[in-house]
């Protein structure tokens, strides 16, 4: 064969097999998303929005329903009837509810959901943003004992990443705590406790604005058109319904407030600092090892070199040099 | 700075000459001792002076990856080292660090060395005062005194011994400086003519005490002889993944997944 | 059972009203303790004066205009000692052990009337090849090794990861990757293994998997040999060791190249994640010593090559020499495959000897020339080199060898996909189970095995068809 032939039916195969493997976009994956549409997963999918209507104490209804789970009022009416069958839900002058069994079944898909998003942020490198889709697949995959055994190889976490509470293997669930951050008064001083994680869109809004559990917030303006806050020391802006979607706890003495801190990426080659906190942007294994280095609440840091790019920086802690990125200092808090 | 003496430099029992250097062979031991300690403290230097082999040994921390074990013999007692690959925590439940973890919680040594960065003495505390609060048999090996020295730092370690409850021996494993001391240690602590008084840290928070109290007071029913019964509630307060897993499965304080020691044609043809 | 469930309940029940924050509340207390315990003890005379030598040699070597030129300095030093010191004594023990012993051994035979077969299978077999993997590898690894190991106990490797871990974090990897790269220039499979410093699963697996690209003990006297007799053959004499040392370096450099793209593409495709942590102690320079650290390497060296030699080539001599003598009809096993794989393997420009090669050498890398060389004597039916089917001869000079090869039909093509598909191809038997061991997943295990050799042909068929258009 010619060169130029086969370097042409080479790039003709590369093209084909680009087409077929991409992922998102490619041929395969998007057959993979059309086969996941099953009945469990509707069912469970519909018990999961019920519950939820019934912990914010919200009514639910068909159109609810179909409205959730994106599919046409006939298709619900199916469901719904199917759900009432199989002794799920009641339904009373088109309102509907769980049954016990109903519940519990919605509070183990939901276990599954937390037990996941919460093994994804402490054990992968999945970003944040895509937590909950995968979540969503998976809650339907898990039986009740695979569920046990990922909740104790991630140490049966209390709380999911988003501060929600994970329903016990045997059903129970604690109550709602704080109040969301659109009410806070100026100079109200609190921490975040929960940032819910849907629409994705408002997410990714909260997500870009770097606020995090435990997140000290200062409510600086609370106005219809804006909200204006500090959040661990640095001041943004949210509309209020975005703010809506995060939680926060008062704090109950004012001696739990901390002032003018900076992040850790703040310093220069030579200057030195306190550590304050970690934020808690910094989760699992990683948090935990740079604890083993010894940078908690107090410890000294000083800046000893950076690597020719600008990061890594290595620091100087209890006499020892050690390396980091800067997306992890960006989320440690000193005092110079 | 002067290496601390042993008291009885020329009773012929202390002597470097009783040591002799088994290799590989490891039969028909008397003791298990293990080697732990912060990544890149010279544990391997350590094992190699003890045992005549030549564990590899660089100047960076995560040499060592897996467990490895040679004999040596001294005052008439076998020894079997394990050297470990670095720890910086106990606690942090970190997949690189399983291999020494376990085998410091479950491999049941009769004696746990734990060698400490002369020049980094506070970061290496952290480790040293968890591994106190899970056994009573430690030495710390204050390793890399001879580079403490050059940098003009010193170290009080009949203060630090007095502190810690336990025996302090400065060494310089890369000149075999210290090590008779260390020896000798190993063998008293061993036979238990030596007792440890180590230091634990005591719980602040009521609750938490509280908690730790009931909880290791239901683990000793099931393990009456389990030694570190707090240590064990503590960590399942804290949701640690490897301690769960050993309750559950009823293998706590059984010798348990230990993962596969080199093989010692490995140890001399690396 | 019950009993033991019950404890973890009640963990739980009091977990709930302890709050989540336990560890970071025990970390601290214990650090507290460790400080104060610390400022009892330790006595500092010279606040200032503490490594202050090793603080100004880390602003040189992290610089930013002289930390990466450094690096590839060090690196070409150490390539040019090897290369330029390994031609004397290789062609040392070449002559006495390729050259002058399998005469005297086969005069043995003949003295004691062993069969033919016999003094053909184990001398012109097995020893043979184990002789010319002693003489091939020996004198490069004895060299290469010590001074590596001099710059790893003055502890400049965390240093390299220092200053790469950037580029690995754009790939989706972890700095430390460098760390297992440079164990893999030793051995792939302690390269794999020693992947554990890494601790997260997903960049973990990432340098398991790139760690073949590691050029590793086995493969890089083949990159010397063949760079010496094709690229060095190129340019005068003078200038000869260093353009061929200058190719193995481009040729390891292209392999970090190629492990950085694989990080990326997998961290973005199957092992899709973001680079999550690197974390790094830089511990304090050390001046090695020197001496003795040159003498247990170069012993350490010496004894795993012989070793190899014993276990792998051996046994791969025998087989080389058993499919060059057993027949189907008229054609040895080794000319049946050869004349089946030529035409495919020609196209891609290597040749069917090659492939051939590489099947015989899975347990290990070493054989690969060795088997190449007899397998040309073979195939082609050279006589005055060797004597008979399945020997290996003697190639005391490279001149020798070049000379041979050229009569198999290489050219500087043959030679540069050659060097290229040393590079990729499938790691080692050894290797892959060690990975099947670390990953526990038979998956990669094969993924790792097949992506290279896939790798390899496209890269060596590209630079073929180019070659072929100019
Ligand atoms: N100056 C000096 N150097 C030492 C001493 N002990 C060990 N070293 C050097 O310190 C480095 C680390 O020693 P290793 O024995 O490999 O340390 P390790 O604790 O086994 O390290 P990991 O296996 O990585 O955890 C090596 O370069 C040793 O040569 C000592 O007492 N003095
Ligand atoms: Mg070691």
């Amino acid at each position: 064969m010619n060169p130029v032939e086969s370097l042409i039916i080479f790039s003709l195969i590369v093209a084909s097999l680009t087409v077929i493997f991409l992922p998102r976009k490619g041929l395969l994956a998007k057959w993979k998303h059309t086969i996941r549409s099953t009945e469990r997963v509707l069912i469970e999918d519909a018990l999961k929005h019920l519950y939820d209507r019934e912990y914010n104490q919200l009514g639910c209804t068909l159109q609810s329903i179909a409205g959730n789970l994106e599919i046409n009022s006939d298709k619900a009416t199916n469901l719904v009837e199917r759900l009432e069958k199989l002794g799920l839900i009641n339904s009373k002058d088109g309102k509907l509810s769980l049954t016990p069994k109903g519940r519990s079944y919605a509070l183990r898909v939901i276990r599954v959901h937390r037990l996941w998003e919460k093994y994804l942020s402490e054990k992968t490198g999945v970003p944040e943003i895509d937590w909950h889709d995968k979540a969503e697949w998976k809650e339907h995959e898990l039986t009740p004992e695979q569920a046990d055994d990922l909740a104790a190889s991630i140490g049966n976490p209390l709380f999911d990443p988003h501060g929600d509470p994970i329903p016990t293997s045997d059903g129970r669930i604690p109550r709602k705590e704080g109040v969301p951050l659109s009410s806070l008064k100026e100079g109200n001083a609190a921490r975040i406790i929960h940032i819910e994680d849907e629409p994705k869109a408002v997410y990714a809004q909260l997500l870009a604005l770097d606020l995090h559990l435990g997140s000290q917030i200062i409510m600086i303006e609370n106005t219809r058109e804006r909200i204006k806050f500090e959040s661990d020391g640095d001041e943004k802006v949210l509309a209020p319904i975005f703010a809506a979607n995060v939680t926060v706890k008062l704090f109950e003495r004012k001696t739990d407030v901390q002032k003018n801190f900076i992040t850790l990426s703040n310093l220069k080659v030579g200057e030195k600092g306190t550590v304050l906190k970690i934020s808690n942007a910094l989760r699992g294994q990683e948090r935990r090892r740079l604890m083993d280095f010894g940078i908690v609440p107090g410890a000294e840091i000083a800046v000893e070199m950076k690597s020719p790019s600008g990061d890594p920086t290595a620091y100087l802690i209890r006499d020892a040099i050690i390396a980091f990125r800067k997306n992890q200092s960006d989320h440690i808090f000193i005092k110079k | 700075m002067n290496l601390v003496k042993s008291n009885c430099e020329n009773c012929p029992v202390h002597n470097i000459d009783n040591l002799v250097k088994l290799g590989i062979n490891m039969e028909h031991f008397d003791y298990v001792v293990a080697l732990c300690g912060n990544p890149n403290t010279g544990k391997s230097t350590v094992f190699n002076a003890l045992t005549g082999l030549r564990q590899h040994t660089g100047n960076w921390p995560g040499k060592t990856v897996v467990r490895a074990e040679g004999g040596f013999e001294y005052n008439e007692h076998k020894y079997k080292l394990v050297d470990l690959p670095g720890t910086y925590s106990l606690l942090s439940t970190s997949t690189d660090e399983e291999v020494a973890r376990n085998f410091i919680l479950f491999g049941q040594p009769d004696v746990t060395v734990i060698v400490v960065d002369a020049t980094r003495l506070e970061r290496n505390l952290n480790l040293v005062l968890q591994v106190l609060e899970i056994t009573d048999r430690i030495i710390v090996c204050l390793n890399l005194i001879d580079e403490a020295k050059r940098n003009g730092i010193e170290i009080d370690e009949r203060a630090l011994s007095k502190e810690l409850g336990v025996p302090v021996i400065p060494t310089a494993a890369r000149q075999k400086e210290g090590i008779p001391n260390l020896l000798e240690y190993i063998d008293e602590v061993a036979t238990g003519k030596y007792r440890c008084k180590p230091k634990r840290i005591k719980n602040k928070n009521p609750k938490l005490r509280k908690a730790v109290e009931v909880l290791s007071n239901e683990v000793l029913k099931i393990y009456p002889n389990l030694p570190n019964a707090d240590w064990v509630a503590l960590r399942l307060l804290e949701g640690d993944e490897d301690i769960i897993d050993a309750v559950k499965s009823g293998e706590l304080g059984k010798l348990k997944k230990l993962g596969a020691v080199e093989s010692t044609q490995e140890i001399i043809l690396k | 059972m019950t009993n033991r469930n019950q404890i973890l309940e009640l963990a739980n029940k009091f977990r709930w009203g302890l709050g989540g924050n336990l560890h970071d509340a025990l970390m601290e207390s214990i650090f507290k303790e460790a400080s104060d315990i610390a400022h009892k003890v330790v006595i500092t005379k010279n606040e200032k004066g503490a490594f202050s030598f090793d603080k100004k040699l880390d602003k040189i070597v992290t610089n930013r205009w002289t930390g990466f030129p450094i690096m590839f300095i060090l690196l070409a030093i150490v390539f040019w000692l090897t290369v330029q010191g390994a031609n004397y004594p290789s062609n040392v023990l070449s002559n006495l052990l390729v050259g002058e012993l399998p005469h005297i051994l086969k005069n043995f035979a003949l003295s004691i009337n062993l069969p033919h077969w016999v003094a053909g299978l184990f001398i012109d077999g097995g020893y043979l090849a184990m002789a010319w993997v002693i003489s091939v590898m020996l004198p490069p690894m004895a060299i290469f090794f010590p001074l590596f190991t001099l710059l790893e106990d003055f502890g400049y490797l965390p240093r390299v990861a220092f200053n790469m871990d950037n580029l690995f974090r754009k790939a989706g990897a972890h700095g430390k990757q460098a760390l297992t790269m440079s164990m893999g220039f030793g051995c792939n499979a302690a390269g794999v293994v020693a992947a554990r410093i890494i601790d997260s699963p997903r960049e973990r697996l990432i340098a398991i998997i790139t760690n073949n690209f590691s050029l590793c003990n086995g493969r890089w006297p083949t990159q010397i040999l063949i760079a010496t007799i094709f690229i060095g053959g190129l340019v005068p004499a003078q200038i000869a060791g260093l353009v061929s040392a200058g190719a193995v370096v481009g040729v390891a450099v292209f392999g970090v190249f190629l492990s950085l793209v694989t990080s990326w593409g997998l961290s973005r495709t199957v092992l899709k994640g973001e680079a999550s942590t690197f974390n790094l102690e830089l511990p304090p320079y050390r001046p090695p010593r020197i001496l003795q650290t040159l003498y247990t390497s170069l012993m350490d060296r010496t004894l795993i090559v012989l070793w190899r030699a014993v276990v792998f080539a051996f046994p791969a001599g025998l087989v080389i020499w058993l499919i060059s003598n057993l027949t189907v009809g008229d054609v040895s096993l080794a000319d049946y495959f050869i004349n089946w794989t030529n035409p495919f393997a020609l196209f891609i420009g290597l040749n069917g000897i090659i492939l051939l090669a590489y099947v015989v050498a899975i347990p290990a890398n070493e054989i690969v020339i060795p088997t190449i060389l007899m397998l040309t004597v073979v195939h082609f039916g050279l006589t005055g080199v060797g004597a008979g089917a399945g020997v290996m001869f003697d190639t005391s000079s490279i001149d020798a060898t070049k000379q041979l090869l050229e009569v198999g039909g290489w050219t500087v093509l043959t030679g540069v996909n050659l060097m290229i598909f040393t590079l990729l191809h499938n790691p080692c038997s050894t290797t892959l189970f060690t990975i099947y061991k670390e990953t526990g997943s038979l998956k990669w295990t094969v993924f790792s095995a097949i992506y290279p050799i896939i790798m390899g042909f496209t890269l060596c068929f590209l630079v073929a068809q180019v070659w072929r258009i100019f």
